[in-house]
Formats: C-alpha cells, sequence, structure tokens
C-alpha cells in the first residue's frame, strides 16, 4: 500500500488522511483502515503511549502544551490525540483545542489531531486505538491521548496506553471518597496541576491527602502510585514527570507488565470487538424479523408474559 | 396613584387596545438587554426609584444629569476623529488638514505591530504594518507624529494598551524633545487592558502582571501629569464585540473598579487620582437605550466612588468620550451609514458625552479615506452649529420614559455589579473568561436576529439597493510601509549608542522583577532610542507572552432557529454529507497575524457547529505556515479565514503557499469572510480562494454555500 509508505516516510498529510480513514464510519472506508491498520501493526515504531484523563478545565490541554513544550525541547517527536468533549448531541461541535496548544502546535516535531467524540464510549472516539497505531508506525516518541475523565472513559482510555495518568486540580481530594479504590487499578500516576499562585496551598493539601488515600489502597506486589504536583502555566514539574514516566516504562519493562499491559489490552480490544460485530449483528436480525412488535403485542393483550417472551425472542434470533 | 384610579390612562387604554387590538399588557417590545419597553410611559413611572433621583441637576449628585453645570451652552463637546495608518509622517499630514478643518482633539490609532509590542521588522507582523494604524517604532517616529502640532496645546488622545509602557515612554520624551514638559501635557492614554483580554485582544502580558502596568501609570500620571488622564475605561469595545448595553454599562464600571484598587493597593489616596480616570462608550442604533445608558453610567459611579470613600467632588464625577457604533454600519448600501451616524451622534449628545467620535460611512469596507472622514467630521460640526442642541443641558430630563428606562438601565447593571463583586472581582472574572462568554453570546443572538430577518437592517436583509454604489477606498501599501519602518529602524540602530541602550534594557528588565515603577526605567531606554519592540521584549523576559484560552457558546444560533426551513435545509445536507463521506464537513476557522478581531469568526464557528459542521477553531495571531500544518493534520475539508485587519493580500497567499509545502496535492479549500474591499476579490480569486463573504452575509446562505463548494471538490476526486 502506497500509504502505508507515506506513513512510515513520516509524511503529514498521509497520516492525516489515514487517521481519517480509520474514524470514518462508512464502509468502504472501514475495509481499506483494516487492511491499511493489518500492514502498519507489522512495522511497529518504539512509541510509549500515554493517557491523559481527568475532569473538565482541570487543565489538560495546557498541561499538554507545557509537558509536550518540554519533551519537543528535548527533540522527542510528539503525536497528540485529542478527543474533544464539546461534542453536541444534536449538531457538529466546536473542536478548540488547538488555542490551548499554541506553542507545541508550531513544532515540526509534533502531530496534534482532535476528534469530536460523539458521546461514544464514554468519551473515546471510535478509531483513537487505531490513530495511535498510525502514529506508532509513523515514528512518534511519545504519543499523548487526552480525554475527558467522565465515568466510564478512563477504563476505555487506560486499554488504550501503556501510562495512564490522571491529572486532578487543587482541592479535588474530597472527592477521594467518591473515586476511592477503583483509581488505582487504572491510573499510574496523579498530577496535581496548578500548583501556583494563591492555589499552591492547596494543591500540596491535594497531593497529600492522594498519597495517603493511595497509599491506604496500595496491593501488596504492587508499584507505588506516584502522585506528582505541576503547574501548567508556570511550566514546573515537567522534568518530574517525563523522569517519573520513563521510570515506570522502564520499571514496567523489566518486570514483564508493560508487555503483559499490551497483551491484556489486545484481549480487551479483540473482546469489545467481537461483543461490537455480534451486537450490530443481532440488532439487525432482531429489527429484520420483527419479533419485537409481534411479542409485545402479545404480553399487551395478556396471552404470554414478558419473560415468556424474551425467551422466546432470544431463541428465535440466535438459532440460525 | 395608580394607573387603574386614573380614568385618563384608563380611556387612553381603551384607546389604545381598540387601535392596535391588543391587550395592552402584551403590548411591550424586550430590547436585547431584556428590558420591556412600554407603548406609553406616565408620572407614575418615575416613581421607586432607587438610582435616580428626580429633582437633581446638571453638575450635582449624583450626576445622572451631566458631569458639568453648564455643559456645551458653554463650550460644545470636543471633536476627537480617531485616525491613523501607514507611516507617522502620512497620519501627521492628515491630522493637521483635520485641525485646520474643524477638528478639536487628536486621536491616535496605531497599527496591530505596535498594539502587540512588535517591531515593524518582525517576520511575525508582516501583513500588518500600518495597515490598521500608524507604525510606531521609535520616539523618531512619535515625534514626526506630532510634527509641528504643540503638545502644551493640543490634548491627545491615544488606544493604546498592550504595548503601554513604550508608547506612552515615546510620547512624554516627544514631548520633551519639542520642548513641552511632561506636566504640560493633556489627552488620554486608554491604559485598559481588561477589556483587552475581553474583547479587544492586543494585549501582551498575562492579567496579573498588565494590572500592576496599569496602576503604575496611574500612580506616575497622578504624581507628574496632572493635565493627563491616566485611563480610558472602556465600554465601546464590548458593544462592538457584541455586548447589549447592560454587559458593555457593567462591566466597564466593573473593570473601573478593579482600576481603582490597583491604584490604592499602591498606597495612592483615592482623590489623587480619581479625577483623571476617565471612560470610553459605544453609543449604537437603540436611540433611547444609548442616552439611558450615558446618564446611568454617571449616576452608577457616582455611588461607587462615594464606597471607595473619594471626598474630592471630582472623584465622583464620571467624565467620558464615545463614538458612535462601527458595528451597526454596513458594506452594502453604504451611504446608509451616514444616517445611522447622525442618529447615534445625536444620541450621544443628548446622553451628554464630553467627546465624540463620528464614523465614516466607508467603515465596512477600509479606513477612511480624506472625503469620507470630511463627511463623518461634518456631522458633528453641523450639530453644533445648525441644530440648537447646543442651546440647554440635559434636554431629555423629565422625560417619564427615559428617566425610567435610566433608573432600569442602572438596577440591571447594578445586579451584575454585584454578581461580580461577589465573585472577587473583574480581573478574576475576566481570568476565568466568563464576561467574554457572555458577551459572545449576546453578539450570536443579534447574529441570529438579522440572519432570521426579525431584525431589519436597511439594504442588508430588507429594502436592499438593486444598484450598490461602488465607492473609492483607502489603500495602503503595506509592503513599502514596513520597507520605509525598517529603513528607519536601521539608521536609528546604527547611529544609537547601543551599549547604553543594552544597560538600559536591562535596567528594565530587572526592575519588573520587583515594584518599581515600570514607566520610569522605560522613559530612559526610549529616551536612548530603544524600539516599541526591544521595550517590550525586556518585559516579556520577565512576564512571559499572555496565550488566551478560548472558550465557545453552543446552541444559542441553533436555538433561534428551531423549525426554521433554510436552516433545517442545511442540517439535512450534512447529514447527507455525513452519509457519503463517512464523516460530517470538517471546517477549520482562523484568524492570521495579528488582527484581533474576533467576534465574526466566533459567531461562524458556533453557527456552523450547530448545523452540524465539526469545526475547528484556531488561536489568535497564527501565522499561516501554522494555519497549514493545523488543516492538513486534522484533515480539514476547509479553511474559513475571517479576516478584518486588511492583511488579506499578505496572509491568504502565504496561507495556500503553506498548504502546498506540506501537501503538494492538498485538497484543503480555502474561503475568506470578513472586510474585504471590492476591487480585492479578483486578487483573491487568482489566489484559489474559492468563496468571499463579507460583512452582512447571512450565516445559514454561507453555510450552505460552504457545504456545496465542499462537496464539490470532493466529487472532482
Ligand atoms: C467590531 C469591530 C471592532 C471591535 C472588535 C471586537 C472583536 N472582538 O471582534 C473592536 C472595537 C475591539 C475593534 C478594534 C479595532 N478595529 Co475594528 N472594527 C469592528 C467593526 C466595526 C465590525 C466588525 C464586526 O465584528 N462585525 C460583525 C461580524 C459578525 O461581522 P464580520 O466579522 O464581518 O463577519 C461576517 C462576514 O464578514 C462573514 N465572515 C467573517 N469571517 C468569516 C469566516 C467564515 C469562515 C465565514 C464563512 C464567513 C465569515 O460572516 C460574518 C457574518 O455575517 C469593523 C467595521 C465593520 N463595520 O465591519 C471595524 C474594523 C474591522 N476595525 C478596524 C480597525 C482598524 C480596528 C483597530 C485595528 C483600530 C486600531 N488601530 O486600534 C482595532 C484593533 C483590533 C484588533 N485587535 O485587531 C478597521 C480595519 C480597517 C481595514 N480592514 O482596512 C475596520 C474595518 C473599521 C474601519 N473602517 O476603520 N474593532
Ligand atoms: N492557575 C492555573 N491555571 C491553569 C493551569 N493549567 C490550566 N489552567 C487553567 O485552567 C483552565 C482550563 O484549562 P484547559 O487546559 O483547557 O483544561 P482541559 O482540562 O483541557 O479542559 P477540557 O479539555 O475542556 O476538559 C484554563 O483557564 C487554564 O488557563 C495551571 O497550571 N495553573
Ligand atoms: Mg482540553
Amino acid at each position: 500500500m502506497e500509504l502505508v509508505d507515506k506513513i512510515i516516510k513520516g509524511e503529514r498529510a498521509a497520516i492525516a488522511k489515514a487517521i481519517t480513514l480509520v474514524e470514518s464510519s462508512k464502509d468502504t472506508d472501514q475495509q481499506i483502515s483494516r487492511e491499511l491498520i493489518s500492514e502498519l501493526i507489522k512495522k511497529p515504531g518504539k512509541s510509549i503511549r500515554v493517557g491523559f484523563s481527568g475532569p473538565p478545565g482541570v487543565g489538560k490541554s495546557t498541561f499538554i502544551e507545557s509537558f509536550g513544550s518540554y519533551l519537543v525541547s528535548q527533540n522527542y517527536k510528539l503525536g497528540i490525540l485529542a478527543i474533544d468533549p464539546s461534542s453536541q448531541i444534536t449538531g457538529g461541535s466546536i473542536l478548540g483545542d488547538k488555542t490551548r496548544m499554541v506553542e507545541i502546535s508550531k513544532n515540526p516535531n509534533t502531530f496534534i489531531r482532535s476528534t469530536p467524540s460523539r458521546g461514544t464510549l464514554g468519551g473515546i472516539s471510535m478509531g483513537t486505538r487505531e490513530a495511535s497505531i498510525i502514529l506508532d508506525a509513523a515514528g512518534y516518541d511519545f504519543i499523548f491521548i487526552e480525554t475527558v475523565g467522565v465515568g466510564q472513559s478512563e477504563i476505555v482510555a487506560s486499554n488504550l496506553v501503556d501510562i495512564f495518568t490522571l491529572i486532578v486540580g487543587p482541592g479535588s481530594g474530597d472527592e477521594l471518597q467518591g473515586i476511592k479504590k477503583g483509581i488505582t487499578e487504572y491510573a499510574d500516576i496523579f498530577i496535581v496541576n496548578k500548583n501556583d499562585g494563591e492555589l499552591k496551598m492547596e494543591a500540596s493539601k491535594t497531593a497529600a491527602d492522594y498519597k495517603s488515600a493511595l497509599s491506604y489502597y496500595k496491593k501488596l506486589d504492587e508499584l507505588e502510585k506516584q502522585v506528582l504536583l505541576v503547574s501548567a502555566i508556570e511550566q514546573t514539574g515537567m522534568e518530574e514527570v517525563i523522569k517519573t514516566i520513563n521510570q515506570i516504562i522502564d520499571q514496567n519493562k523489566l518486570k514483564g507488565i508493560f508487555d503483559k499491559r499490551r497483551a491484556d489490552q489486545l484481549e480487551y480490544w479483540i473482546e469489545e470487538e467481537v461483543k461490537n460485530i455480534i451486537a450490530s449483528d443481532i440488532t439487525k436480525r432482531l429489527t429484520s424479523k420483527g419479533n419485537i412488535p409481534k411479542y409485545s403485542e402479545k404480553v399487551m393483550k395478556n396471552e404470554m408474559s414478558m419473560y415468556e417472551a424474551v425467551e422466546t425472542i432470544t431463541k428465535d434470533t440466535l438459532k440460525q | 396613584m395608580t394607573n387603574k384610579s386614573n380614568n385618563g390612562f384608563n380611556t387612553w387604554q381603551k384607546s389604545f387596545e381598540k387601535e392596535t387590538k391588543k391587550n395592552f399588557s402584551d403590548a411591550k417590545s424586550e430590547t436585547d438587554e431584556g428590558i420591556d419597553i412600554k407603548p406609553v410611559y406616565t408620572k407614575d413611572d418615575l416613581e421607586n426609584f432607587s438610582f435616580v433621583e428626580n429633582n437633581s441637576l446638571p453638575g450635582q449628585w449624583p450626576y445622572t444629569r451631566g458631569p458639568k453645570a453648564s455643559m456645551y451652552t458653554n463650550r460644545p463637546w470636543t471633536i476627537r476623529q480617531y485616525a491613523g495608518f501607514s507611516t507617522a509622517e502620512e497620519s501627521n499630514e492628515f491630522y493637521k488638514k483635520n485641525l485646520e478643518s474643524g477638528q478639536k482633539g487628536l486621536s491616535v490609532a496605531f497599527d496591530l505591530p505596535t498594539h502587540r509590542g512588535y517591531d515593524s521588522d518582525d517576520d511575525l507582523v508582516m501583513g500588518d504594518v500600518g495597515k490598521a494604524g500608524v507604525a510606531i517604532d521609535t520616539v523618531e517616529d512619535m515625534k514626526i507624529l506630532f510634527n509641528n502640532i504643540p503638545l502644551d496645546q493640543m490634548s491627545v488622545s491615544m488606544t493604546m494598551n498592550g504595548a503601554v509602557l513604550p508608547v506612552l515612554a515615546s510620547f512624554i520624551v516627544a514631548g520633551e524633545e519639542q520642548g513641552v514638559d511632561k506636566s504640560l501635557l493633556s489627552g488620554t492614554i486608554q491604559n485598559d487592558i481588561l477589556k483587552e483580554f475581553m474583547v479587544r485582544n492586543t494585549y501582551i502580558y498575562p492579567p496579573e502582571p498588565s494590572m500592576k502596568i496599569v496602576a503604575d501609570i496611574i500612580e506616575f500620571t497622578s504624581k507628574e501629569m496632572p493635565k493627563f488622564n491616566s485611563i480610558s475605561i472602556s465600554g465601546y469595545h464590548m458593544q462592538e464585540a457584541g455586548a447589549d448595553n447592560v454587559l458593555e454599562l457593567a462591566y466597564t464600571l466593573a473593570d473601573g473598579m478593579e482600576y481603582v484598587r490597583a491604584a490604592m493597593s499602591k498606597g495612592l489616596d483615592v482623590d489623587d487620582f480619581a479625577p483623571r480616570l476617565s471612560f470610553f462608550f459605544a453609543i449604537g442604533t437603540d436611540f433611547f437605550m444609548e442616552i439611558a445608558k450615558l446618564r446611568a453610567a454617571r449616576t452608577l459611579w457616582a455611588k461607587i466612588m462615594k464606597n471607595f470613600g473619594a471626598e474630592n467632588e471630582r472623584s465622583l464625577i464620571l467624565r467620558t468620550h464615545c463614538q458612535t457604533s462601527g458595528v451597526s454600519l454596513t458594506e452594502k448600501d453604504p451611504y446608509n451609514n451616514i444616517i445611522r451616524t447622525s442618529y447615534e451622534a445625536l444620541s450621544a449628545i443628548l446622553g451628554g458625552t464630553q467627546s465624540l467620535h463620528t464614523n465614516s460611512f466607508d467603515e465596512a469596507i477600509a479606513l477612511p479615506t480624506d472625503e469620507s472622514a470630511r463627511i463623518a467630521r461634518n456631522t458633528q460640526l453641523i450639530l453644533q452649529n445648525e441644530t440648537g442642541v447646543t442651546k440647554t443641558v440635559d434636554p431629555l430630563a423629565g422625560s417619564y420614559f427615559v428617566e425610567n428606562l435610566t433608573e432600569e438601565l442602572s438596577k440591571k447593571a447594578w445586579d451584575i455589579i454585584t454578581e461580580i463583586e461577589e465573585l472577587g472581582g473583574m480581573t478574576k472574572a475576566v481570568k476565568a473568561g466568563i464576561p467574554k462568554l457572555k458577551i459572545e453570546e449576546s453578539a450570536t443572538k443579534k447574529q441570529a436576529k438579522v440572519d432570521s430577518g426579525s431584525r431589519v437592517v436597511v439594504g442588508v436583509n430588507k429594502y436592499k439597493n438593486p444598484k450598490e454604489p461602488s465607492v473609492d477606498v483607502r489603500v495602503i501599501d503595506n509592503n513599502r510601509v514596513r520597507d520605509d519602518q525598517i529603513k528607519k529602524i536601521q539608521v536609528i540602530k546604527k547611529s544609537r549608542d547601543t551599549k547604553a541602550v543594552e544597560k538600559a534594557l536591562t535596567n528594565l528588565t530587572n526592575a519588573a522583577k520587583d515594584e518599581t515603577n515600570l514607566l520610569i526605567p522605560c522613559i530612559e531606554a526610549i529616551k536612548l532610542r530603544a524600539t516599541v519592540g526591544e521595550v517590550s521584549k525586556a518585559l516579556e523576559q520577565v512576564y512571559g507572552r499572555h496565550f488566551a484560552k478560548s472558550l465557545s457558546v453552543s446552541g444559542v444560533y441553533g436555538k433561534h432557529f428551531e423549525g426554521d426551513e433554510e436552516f433545517m435545509k442545511v442540517e439535512s445536507k450534512i447529514k447527507e454529507f455525513e452519509n457519503v463521506n463517512g464523516r460530517r464537513p470538517r471546517v477549520l476557522v482562523v484568524k492570521m497575524g495579528q488582527d484581533g478581531h474576533d467576534r465574526g469568526a466566533k459567531i461562524v464557528a458556533t453557527s456552523f457547529a450547530d448545523m452540524g459542521f465539526d469545526v475547528d477553531m484556531g488561536p489568535l495571531f497564527q501565522s499561516p505556515k501554522d494555519v497549514a500544518k493545523d488543516a492538513i493534520e486534522n484533515d480539514v475539508h476547509a479553511i474559513g479565514v475571517s479576516t478584518l485587519a486588511a492583511g488579506h493580500k499578505t496572509l491568504v497567499p502565504e496561507l495556500m503557499k503553506g498548504l502546498k509545502e506540506i501537501d503538494p496535492k492538498s485538497k484543503i479549500i480555502v474561503f475568506v469572510g470578513g472586510i474585504i474591499p471590492e476591487q480585492d476579490y479578483e486578487f483573491l480569486y487568482e489566489n484559489n480562494v474559492s468563496a468571499i463573504f463579507g460583512p452582512g452575509s447571512n450565516i445559514i446562505e454561507s453555510a450552505e454555500k460552504v457545504i456545496d463548494l465542499i462537496s464539490d471538490n470532493l466529487s472532482k476526486e
């Protein structure tokens, strides 16, 4: 495939077009995109994929601008996939990430793509995983994935990356009660942002809260979870972040956790994909047979119970 | 006495209802501010006021009726036309001609590079030099600007906020070298940074250091320049950006409070500086509302200053400059603009302004020509000399309607001011981006009203002129201006004492690290011929450059068009497009160069998104190269360039080049919106621009054209 060569050469337009293909809802595009990904998978790069999640407005984009500037100044190549939360259900969306990533978006060593989330998968868009495969093949050292942290999305997002980072704001320690245990299962690093100006005290306190909560929930065989203080605006704490990321990666590689995670993630995505296909197939069958309205009417007329109807429809749909 | 017990009123009401076939209680019309205007006002409407005092007099508390007892009966308002373009030499010629023709005060419009602290030779400002104002790089330019204009006699207003330190310093040094001591200089420096972050967009440093600079200037002028207004607290730009009158009024006064606090925190006594605070408001088309706004502004400010503990009467008095609205003026059928401006000017006068700028009829096309500027000036000369409006003070006092409206506006504005104060003041609100968003929401609503036809704009959405007149435009050759400026900079850099300049700049950088008043080391550097850009960079080293985080409203435009056929047609075209192409049409809306007019871009972006486009919003001040990279990485179908500050002939070809450099086969189409004189259409089309949308374009129609162009372009593949 010509596109494959161009991607591997790092041609910007080719990478962009390829991402469009993997994001497309058109069947023919999906077809090509599968072929493309199968090819690219054979030529893996060496990217480390890092996820940044956190509540709206906590400073994810600003942090990425700040941290990213630091990385490109160290000659790393950086790919960024920003899943923009600002989509509307009825209309299109305004993708405003670039207004927060002014400096790095100018840098020739970055590639920044925003995608409207469309409310699917709790914030992760269709094609994000594939897009990171494309950027990996194109030779980016780091791939950042920015997602808004709402409910389920962290789980999905954490299955896309090698290191998952939760960005929180000063004062968010109070919410710890709510997130408690689950938190330690998918996040590797906790970054308390806005450690500047009037917010400094509050930020330190929040970091301390996180540290103590995390040590409480730490499993015996697990690595210590890291809590870092940064200010995206003042660009402080950045070296610490990269040091921590590198440390975790090295340790994980050493202990085999790195590959194990990638393998687990593959299982996750295979399962998801199979579920998706089955689900859409079943939905198609359900509609074409028209069983639901038929049996629903019977239930309405008290000719059978709802459970009987469900059982009959299920059996009928699954046979074949 | 209530309406109901009043026989006369009941009879009137019956007649009214018979004539209109409407219930009196339903016969209200709502203004943009959310104020219900009744078809008639009576004496009863003068009751229960909490701000306006019914029997007050001009020049007396609460100053509703004017800052002075005699007002125009003693001296008419100052005709002060805002102008500046190209080089200092050309602007100086223009000023002198205007002064000969009856203008009384000067008002300098600087070009965008100067505003943003860049010298004319900076690569970042290639398309902007001398285009939308006059280029000032050093004190030598400033001296040329006022050549043969005695600065001890002429009051000079300068719209400068971002690069306020080097520019005010240049003015002071220019005066000095003309033989005029700074204590004799009269005029105003705008020095209002908060509204820059909100709407005007010529900030340089982040909010906190910017506020410190404002306070430094207030401190310096209050001590050294007794005839000089230290600040012009401006609502003008807010209304021009789309704010309704309540927002304009409330945010301006809340800004004022913030400046008072900033100055007091430097240890100044409120009465030391408050008499030298001045204001600036816009006067739009809502005739009585604008009059009421000026009256309300004075009323509220007096109260605010009393709360600050001011004792000097002059601290309580709000003095203001006004400018008629530019945004009410249209590109279509432009002679209508003379009429609009006349009414607005009358409104400003009846409201009691101290000075006035009237816009030229070619406002929506380019900078004024000598001829259009003459008509604009004459609008005021006729008012002063022929209409008799100067013969009595505050002639609308006692009008049931105007007094009631003054009270209503005061109340509504006071509520917002109280809210902002509770949140911690305007600097905080501005940093969080709330006022900007509110203004954008208001602007989007106004656009929806015009696009849907529920608001008539003569010559634009109704009563169109079948034979559009063609008008002459002022053309500025920015390449020539840039070359001239660069030559001047080179000469100065060769002849100055480089070591001394470097030392002065280092001093300045160091001063920024502590509490020193920055104007003092600035004056030193400027005297030694440091450039505006160098001074700005010396401070940038400590403060950094500010990048605004832009938020967007959503759903405001679409809501206005629920069930609208044209709107739904575009929506369904987009759905069909998505079915065929596997994604929605994706458009990158950008601002390039130093042009900070973002009202149009923001409105178009949010409206397009409401119709179903995916819209990428670029940041302000992008270079064409950066735009090309963004566009290609996001694989957009089209780029929409919004350009109002006349940089298009430089920036658009650069963008085309940038696209081809990254992707020689790029299929991304480019369209352009904003201020494009007809004379430039051909040039843009030759540069492969697919469509041009000028001022007054209906956004739904534009969107349909865009989606059609994108579809056509894709089908060519
Ligand atoms: C409002 C305004 C301002 C506001 C801007 C507020 C803001 N945040 O946007 C304020 C008061 C701050 C301002 C300041 C200045 N202004 Co001004 N301003 C205007 C004014 C009056 C209206 C512009 C406007 O917003 N219209 C309303 C919007 C909705 O319309 P629009 O942008 O044209 O967009 C419509 C179409 O053009 C089209 N469109 C536009 N973009 C796009 C994009 C796409 C993708 C599509 C499809 C369509 C599209 O669709 C829109 C809807 O119909 C114009 C004159 C005029 N009447 O047009 C002068 C004008 C643009 N300003 C001018 C100048 C010189 C300035 C200053 C530089 C003055 C100075 N020297 O200090 C400053 C600096 C501002 C800066 N930072 O750049 C000049 C520019 C001269 C020139 N081009 O030759 C103008 C033309 C006035 C004049 N004749 O002198 N200004
Ligand atoms: N004080 C302070 N403010 C910050 C910092 N980082 C970000 N902010 C501010 O927080 C706000 C939100 O920043 P963004 O980067 O847009 O946040 P985000 O998490 O990407 O937001 P969404 O993408 O909308 O979810 C902006 O006003 C930033 O200026 C920081 O380090 N310190
Ligand atoms: Mg973000």
